[in-house]
């Protein structure tokens, strides 16, 4: 008796066989489209090899936090640290190698440690104090923001950055591909593989989809959760580190934004394929959507507030696309 | 207004609802296939069939909560359309579900006035007004929460009562009931059935929903049964007989389980329980379960069975008691360990704790069965083909009626799913198998197979324990069966002394021995 039942409720069986098309392959549609409709309008600028890498570059860095949050949501469980959490860890492996000389490899393993240690907390709030996920992340968060601040006193932390570490997100190290797309395209193709082809990986579906048949088949359904948060951590501490990379500084707020982004993009990626359900796949082509939405827009020039305007019209479709099928697949 | 109509000698009241060749298909499943039936004011009408038959379908068309793809219903004679539940209403049926939906903050007055138009002074809900109202209809269904208290806690016979207040505040002409006996207590059922034929006296009808054939007869003047999407009988009179419905809902006679030897049950005790305590549910549990027996736990609903079985799998922790398996101590924190030690559980609510109803049956076969499906032992990665050979087989040994292993389970009939979620615990045959209800809401036909199947895992040395609230079902299955009242075993019966007479007499005799005079 769900309200969208309610709205299909009078549609014919052809209807909704082809609303159930529209709601499983609608985002692919819309990305084909949007190719089509960018190259014609802009033959020379966009559809060439040099713009494409460049926006799978920058999108990797998206994809990668993207990716983390499908495992906290796959989990049943929301992320809302991943854009702090990214923003302190950028700061800090920053700060590790100028400040107290570390070497770049010690310095993002200790971050990525940090992360892990971050899903961790998120994970032990939920499940053991059962605080729900959107505010145990939300205030976890917040407290890293504050340590960012706390370490940085808020200056970004700009000179003194080494250029191998520049190279870790400029560098193309591998048949000229740049690093953030092989970096993307392993963390991906690893989780894909935990989750759609691994043992661990039909616990995590179990546990997402009805926790009290997976605690009752005799699945630990708390560690699961932890670790789903667990993954979600070390990717925005991947994403923090590629974006200080990039940008060459530890700026406190600077991956913020990328929250949104991955929601967006791992809500999308639910309507995408499947009923509803996420999966890694999916949130790699919601990914592409919007930062493929985004380009365009660069593209044209449009206005800096049109970017806002486009990321919070997108989430929008993109929750309602995987709700339409859900209940499709109920009905 | 029937009782008028009677008195001026109408031969037979004209029907209030009635639906004409109905059809409906969902994707490519046809669920009716053309079902008619027809319900006369004040009449009490049961509608039989097995799961799977198209009752849930022909009740959500009535609900407006789904359209008919073909054929009409007709209200007072009217063809009409009914479209949505809120005309439903209008038209003055009243739905009550087996997950009966409530506001558990809220009070028992404002469910019952839950979006209904409410009467008001000055602008604001005169609550004192509407409680004069609805206090004399709540006395007569008997509800004896009183109005003001909250929803929450109370029992579910009084959240029946409860909903057909609700029915009759809103002057409900036909209440459709689903179920109504599934969790209710023989004492709470008494007093629904006085109820319903109260009802059936002021002349609202009742469509009875029910896999209980004593309750069926016992009820209603007539009913109509459905079988595989048609309405295959119609019987009323004479004809309204228990052999005559089962003949009509199974299609051919039923198979007859004999009951199995205890030659097996002879093997040496694989779960010793003692002194098992956890307030207030489970006083004192103390019992031997054998390898190879059926040994079934019966009495009342509340007489702590199912939570005596959660203390067994490790989903509650005991205050008291210890526990041996196979000699050794046995003390699991959560499911997890007990599943690691030989233990499987069939719950109670197979849809929400059993099974994931989206995702396909060889997904929910293999979630017990991870390390029987791992394409290399060495390595974490599960091989689909193993994965889909080992569904292949457990539909193929249990006949389970599914179109391929990557089917949704949600898809499945009840029995179906049932037999789902008992097929993942062959393949890993764990020590000791507890089955909570396994065969509610489950038809006639599928039960049989079910009971048979609990057998073979038995005979197979499996030791299973079976709770059950149906006094008919443990005669049948069991070897040894245990009586439970107020969370004690008051009773132990064993072999040919475990008859449906001596199950319920236990339970009442316990019951009432513990009863103040």
């Amino acid at each position: 008796m769900s309200d969208v039942g309610y709205t299909t409720r009078r549609l014919s069986p052809n209807a909704k066989a082809a609303l159930g098309v529209f709601a499983r392959y609608g985002t692919i549609i819309g990305l084909v489209v949007m190719v089509i409709v960018f190259s014609i309008l802009s033959p020379r600028a966009f559809p060439t090899i040099t713009n494409f890498t460049n926006v799978l570059s920058q999108a990797s860095l998206a994809m990668i936090i993207a990716g983390g949050l499908t495992m906290a949501v796959i989990v049943g469980e929301l992320d809302l640290s991943v854009g702090y959490a990214a923003s302190l860890h950028g700061v800090l492996v920053t700060g590790l190698i100028v400040q107290n000389q570390l070497p770049i490899p010690v310095a993002i393993v200790i971050v990525l440690a940090l992360g892990a240690l971050i899903g961790v907390v998120n994970g032990l709030i939920v499940t053991k104090l059962k605080v729900n996920s959107v505010i145990a992340t939300l205030g976890v968060g917040t407290i890293l923001v504050g340590l960012s601040f706390a370490y940085s006193s808020g200056v970004p932390i700009v000179s003194g950055v080494p250029e191998t570490f520049l190279q870790l997100a400029l560098g193309r190290w591998l048949f000229g591909i740049p690093n953030p797309i092989i970096v993307m395209a392993l963390v991906l193709g690893g989780l894909w593989l935990l989750v759609e082809r691994t043992a661990v990986g039909q616990e995590i579906q179990a546990v997402g989809g009805n926790p009290a048949a997976a605690r009752l088949a005799g699945i630990n359904v708390d560690r699961i959760k932890i670790f789903g948060f667990v993954l979600s951590g070390m990717c925005a501490a991947l994403t923090g580190t590629l974006l200080a990379s990039r940008l060459g500084s530890g700026t406190t707020n600077a991956a913020d934004a990328y929250l949104l982004t991955a929601f967006a993009a791992v809500f999308l990626g639910s309507a995408t394929l499947r009923d509803g359900e996420f999966h890694i796949l999916g949130t790699f082509i919601g990914s592409l959507i919007i930062v493929l939405g985004f380009n365009g827009l660069n593209i044209f020039g449009a206005p800096t507030y049109s970017q806002f305007v486009f990321q919070g019209a997108i989430l929008i479709v993109a929750v309602g696309l995987a709700s339409l099928g859900r209940s499709l697949a109920e009905s | 207004m029937n009782a008028m109509s009677g008195s001026m000698g109408t031969p037979a009241a004209p029907p209030f609802i009635s639906a004409v060749a109905v059809t409906k298909s969902y994707g490519g499943a046809q669920a009716l296939r053309g079902v008619s039936l027809s319900i006369a004011p004040g009449e009490v009408h049961g509608l039989v069939g097995a799961n799977g038959a198209g009752k849930s379908t022909l009740i959500k068309i009535l609900a407006g909560l789904t359209e008919p793809d073909s054929g009409e219903i007709l209200v007072d004679g009217q063809p009409t359309a009914i479209g949505s539940p809120h005309r439903a209403s209008d038209f003055g049926m009243s739905f009550i579900h087996q997950e009966l939906a409530f506001v558990p903050s809220m009070t028992v007055l404002e469910n019952i006035m839950l979006g209904l138009p409410k009467k008001t002074r000055f602008g604001m809900v005169d609550w004192p007004a509407i409680a004069r109202e609805v206090s004399p209809i709540a006395k007569r269904v008997g509800v004896t929460a009183p109005l003001h208290a909250t929803a929450k806690g109370l029992p579910t016979a009084e959240n029946w009562l409860i909903n057909i207040t609700r029915a009759l505040v809103r002057k409900a002409r036909l209440i459709v009931m689903d179920e109504p006996t599934a969790s209710l207590s023989a004492s709470e059922c008494q007093k629904l059935f006085a109820i319903i034929r109260d009802l059936s006296a002021s002349g609202v009808a009742v469509l009875y929903v029910s896999h209980r054939l004593d309750e069926i007869l016992d009820l209603c003047g007539q009913v109509t049964v459905f079988r595989d999407g048609r309405s295959v009988a119609e019987l009323a009179g004479p004809q309204l007989t228990r052999p005559a419905l089962v003949e009509a809902i199974v299609g051919g006679t039923v198979e007859h389980l004999p009951k199995a030897g205890n030659e097996a049950a002879t093997g040496e005790i694989v779960l010793s329980v003692r002194g098992l305590r956890r307030l207030p549910k489970v006083r004192e549990a103390s019992f031997d379960l054998k390898r190879g027996e059926v040994l079934g736990i019966a009495g009342l609903v509340g007489a702590g069975r199912s939570e005596l079985a959660r203390l067994l799998y490790g989903a509650d922790l005991p205050d008291a008691g210890t526990m041996l398996l196979e000699g050794r101590p046995y003390a699991p924190r959560t499911p997890a360990a007990a599943v690691r030690a030989g233990l499987g559980l069939v719950p109670e609510e197979r849809r929400t704790e059993g099974l994931l109803l989206t995702k396909s049956v060889a997904f929910n076969v293999s979630l017990t069965n991870l390390n029987a499906i791992l394409a290399n032992a060495m390595l974490p990665f599960i091989s689909s083909r193993k994965r889909t050979g080992m569904a292949e087989k457990i539909i193929r040994d249990l006949s389970i009626k599914a179109r391929s292993p990557d089917q949704p389970v949600g898809r499945l009939s009840g029995g179906n799913q049932q037999k789902v979620v008992i097929g993942r615990w062959l393949q890993s045959a764990p020590k000791v198998l507890v089955l909570d209800e396994p065969t509610r809401g489950v038809d006639i036909g599928a039960r049989g197979e079910i009971h048979r199947l609990i057998r073979d895992l038995a005979a197979r040395g499996m030791a299973v324990l079976v709770i059950s609230s149906e006094p008919d079902e443990l005669p049948d299955l069991c070897d040894r069966a245990l009586v439970m009242a107020e969370g004690r075993i008051v009773r132990e019966l064993s072999d040919r002394h475990v008859t449906r007479s001596a199950i319920i007499e236990a339970s009442y005799a316990a019951a009432a021995e513990r009863v103040p005079a």
